[in-house]
């Protein structure tokens, strides 16, 4: 599903060279739950620029769905986020000037879906996320969770492979984090292929894989249990933190 | 191509305060240029209209006579003999004014003699039989003068007289006789002496360009007098010969004839500049003006683009990591700018009706064209897309990174 193997990512200013990420390999199969961690700077969000496509990198070898992605032009990457992959950011990333349904709307207009098929798809994302009640509403007339939650629906609206996530609890209070995470969890769940990147080791225990970075290299994999049945996940991770 | 108009649309009005300032921008913009435009167009066909004579090659000299000796007759003969001797030379004829030059003289003509009931006022220039060839008129009907017609030049005596014969202007003979056929009517000077309409010339034009009347004129057969302030020449030469025409005129004639001086040798596009340099300094002042306005516009566009594309940095970011291509960045922008000058051009094309129909009553100008309020509604657009293509392919330079990258 996807598959990194020796990637090396360099940032390179005048003084400088800094290895964001080096000689890192991955692998990630579909519909697992793995979450990133590791101090600031380790290179946790490099990590999931390069796997969203964001950002290039200098060496290695990068296949997502079985495609070399080095070879792909800018509109061919353009075209593989807004199909096959969901961003969630640590601040949201909302378009201020936009409705809550616009918002969601944003992604599958590039996509250039049916204004039906796009009105389904956002109804039943924000029901997903418990917000179809404020489709109309402004981003600045909600809390910092609800906002996430609309980051949310927009991730999943295109139904995406992929969910990167990056601290998408970081600016919320723990109460928040957790409905955050139990949404998660519950997209996880639904199939979707989720790679989180927290500083919080409570809720990357919830992820079925650790994957821990020093200085761009994975110093420790740690493989949870795999969680038990749909029901009872939330729960014991519950228990977990608890 | 879906434009995504709602959207956008709906995010800008939730920012309108550059865009409406923009907007009112374009739209005085828009009316100034095309009444402004319109303005110079007009200027424009004013300046180029037939004349009906070979300006680009004709020079006039002016000369007069100071000491006793000066005879007026022997000198136009000496003169206008040396003058047709020269190669480069078509034709000459003496004449009591310059065409086109806002100083001659004008008469009034009727058809009834004595009629008070008109005084229409026709410009009028004494030549002789090479009069029509030197100022490369074209006969349309009737005859040109001949030698034997040309009259004796009037004196104090006898400032009165009037001639035989005249030719007149198209214009002219279409004022007195409407739909008759003017040949060989008589006309009337303001004393009722009668001359007769031996021939038609068009098009021509007098000495004031800017009277509203520029066309009527009439040509009388007769040597002109000194009474008229100095003896004028018009001199016809072949084409590209008339500057070393004037050098070889300037360098003889002030030595010739030692009873007169010689005012001035100069090609008659000197005089025809000279009277319309009010229209052409306007056209360029307003012209100057327009490209300034629009300048300014583009820069207010630039600006509020440049301004839209800055503060929007992680939201442009954002789009790009959701599936935006470079492509639909800049479409965005260029969408966004369309509206606000959408919205400009159509409160400009309101605002260039009513400055054109002021002006039409305040200055009894033509009402406005619409075709340039079409055209000015092209440029502004096309300029204003063209002001905001920058700004927007600086938009899809911003890296999809951004979107995790700032705060
Ligand atoms: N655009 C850049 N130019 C230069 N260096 C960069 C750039 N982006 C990141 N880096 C460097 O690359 C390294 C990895 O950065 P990265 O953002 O991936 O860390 P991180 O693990 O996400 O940190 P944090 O937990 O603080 O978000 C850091 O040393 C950082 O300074
Ligand atoms: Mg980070």
């Amino acid at each position: 599903m996807l598959k990194m193997q020796d990637i090396s990512k360099i940032y390179r200013t005048d003084l400088i060279e800094t290895y964001a990420l080096r000689s890192f390999s991955l692998e990630v199969t579909a519909g697992e739950f793995v979450a990133v961690t590791g101090p600031s700077g380790s290179g946790k969000t490099t990590f999931l620029n390069v796997a969203g496509l964001l950002e290039d990198f200098d060496s290695g070898r990068y296949e997502l769905d079985g495609t070399d992605v080095r070879a792909l032009s800018d509109d061919a990457r353009s075209r593989l986020r807004n199909q096959r992959i969901g961003f969630i950011f640590q601040s949201f990333n909302l378009i201020p000037d936009l409705n809550v349904q616009d918002n969601v709307d944003v992604p599958l207009r590039y996509r250039g879906l049916a204004a039906s098929d796009r009105r389904e798809r956002i109804t039943s994302a924000l029901e997903l996320v418990g917000l179809a009640s404020r489709a109309r509403h402004m981003p600045a007339q909600l809390s910092g969770g609800q906002q996430q939650r609309v980051a949310i629906a927009r991730a999943i609206a295109g139904d995406p492979a992929f969910l990167l996530a990056d601290e998408p609890t970081g600016n919320l209070d723990s109460l928040m984090a957790r409905q955050v995470m139990d949404l998660l969890e519950q997209i996880n769940e639904m199939g979707t292929t989720i790679l989180l990147v927290t500083h919080d080791p409570e809720l990357a225990r919830r992820a079925q894989r650790n994957v821990h970075l020093i200085d761009g290299q994975i110093s420790d994999f740690r493989a949870y249990e795999p969680r038990p049945a749909p029901s009872g996940a939330a729960d014991a991770a519950g228990a977990a933190l608890a | 191509m879906n434009l995504h108009i709602r959207p956008i649309l709906s995010a800008l009005l939730r920012n309108r305060t550059g865009a409406i300032l923009v907007a009112m921008q374009v739209a005085i913009a828009l009316a100034v240029l095309v009444n402004a435009l319109y303005i110079v167009t007009q200027r424009i066909e004013k300046m180029g209209r037939p004349t009906g004579m070979d300006v680009e090659n004709i020079l006039i000299v002016q000369s007069a006579g100071f000491t006793a000796h000066y005879d007026l007759k022997s000198s136009i003969q000496q003169d206008l003999a040396w003058l047709r001797s020269l190669a480069g030379v078509l034709a000459a004829t003496p004449t009591n004014a310059i065409p086109l030059s806002g100083g001659g003289s004008s008469q009034g003509l009727t058809i009834v003699p004595g009629d008070r009931t008109k005084n229409d006022s026709f410009g009028y220039y004494e030549v002789d039989e090479q009069g029509l060839d030197a100022l490369g008129l074209h006969l349309v009907a009737g005859r040109n003068f001949r030698h034997e017609e040309v009259e004796p030049p009037i004196t104090l005596d006898d400032a009165g007289r009037f001639v035989g014969n005249v030719i007149l202007s198209r214009a002219a003979a279409k004022e007195l006789f409407a739909d008759q056929n003017p040949l060989g009517k008589p006309v009337y000077d303001t004393l009722g002496k009668q001359a007769t309409v031996i021939g038609i010339v068009d098009p021509a034009m007098n000495s004031w360009v800017d009277s509203e009347h520029a066309d009527w004129v009439f040509y009388m057969p007769r040597l002109t007098s000194a009474l008229y302030g100095g003896v004028r020449y018009i001199v016809r030469t072949r084409p590209g010969e008339r500057d070393a025409v004037i050098r070889l005129a300037e360098a003889h004639l002030a030595t010739s004839n030692p009873d007169r001086v010689i005012h001035f040798v100069r090609p008659m596009t000197y005089f025809k500049d000279l009277s319309y340099l009010g229209d052409r300094s306007m056209g360029i002042y307003l012209l100057t003006v327009t490209g300034l306005m629009i300048a300014v516009t583009c820069l207010g566009i630039f600006a509020l683009a440049t301004f839209n594309v800055a503060t929007r940095t992680k939201q442009i970011g954002t789009r790009r990591a959701v599936g935006a291509r470079r492509a639909d960045v800049v479409r965005y922008f260029l969408v966004e700018n369309g509206m606000i000058t959408s919205a400009g051009v159509l409160a400009g094309c309101a605002l260039a009706l009513a400055t054109g129909y002021y002006l039409s009553l305040e200055y009894a100008l033509p009402r406005l064209n619409l075709y340039f309020l079409v055209g000015g509604v092209l440029v502004l657009w096309a300029t204003g897309q063209l002001a905001a293509w920058q700004p927007a392919r600086r938009a899809a330079a911003v890296p999809p990174s951004v979107a995790t990258r700032t705060v």
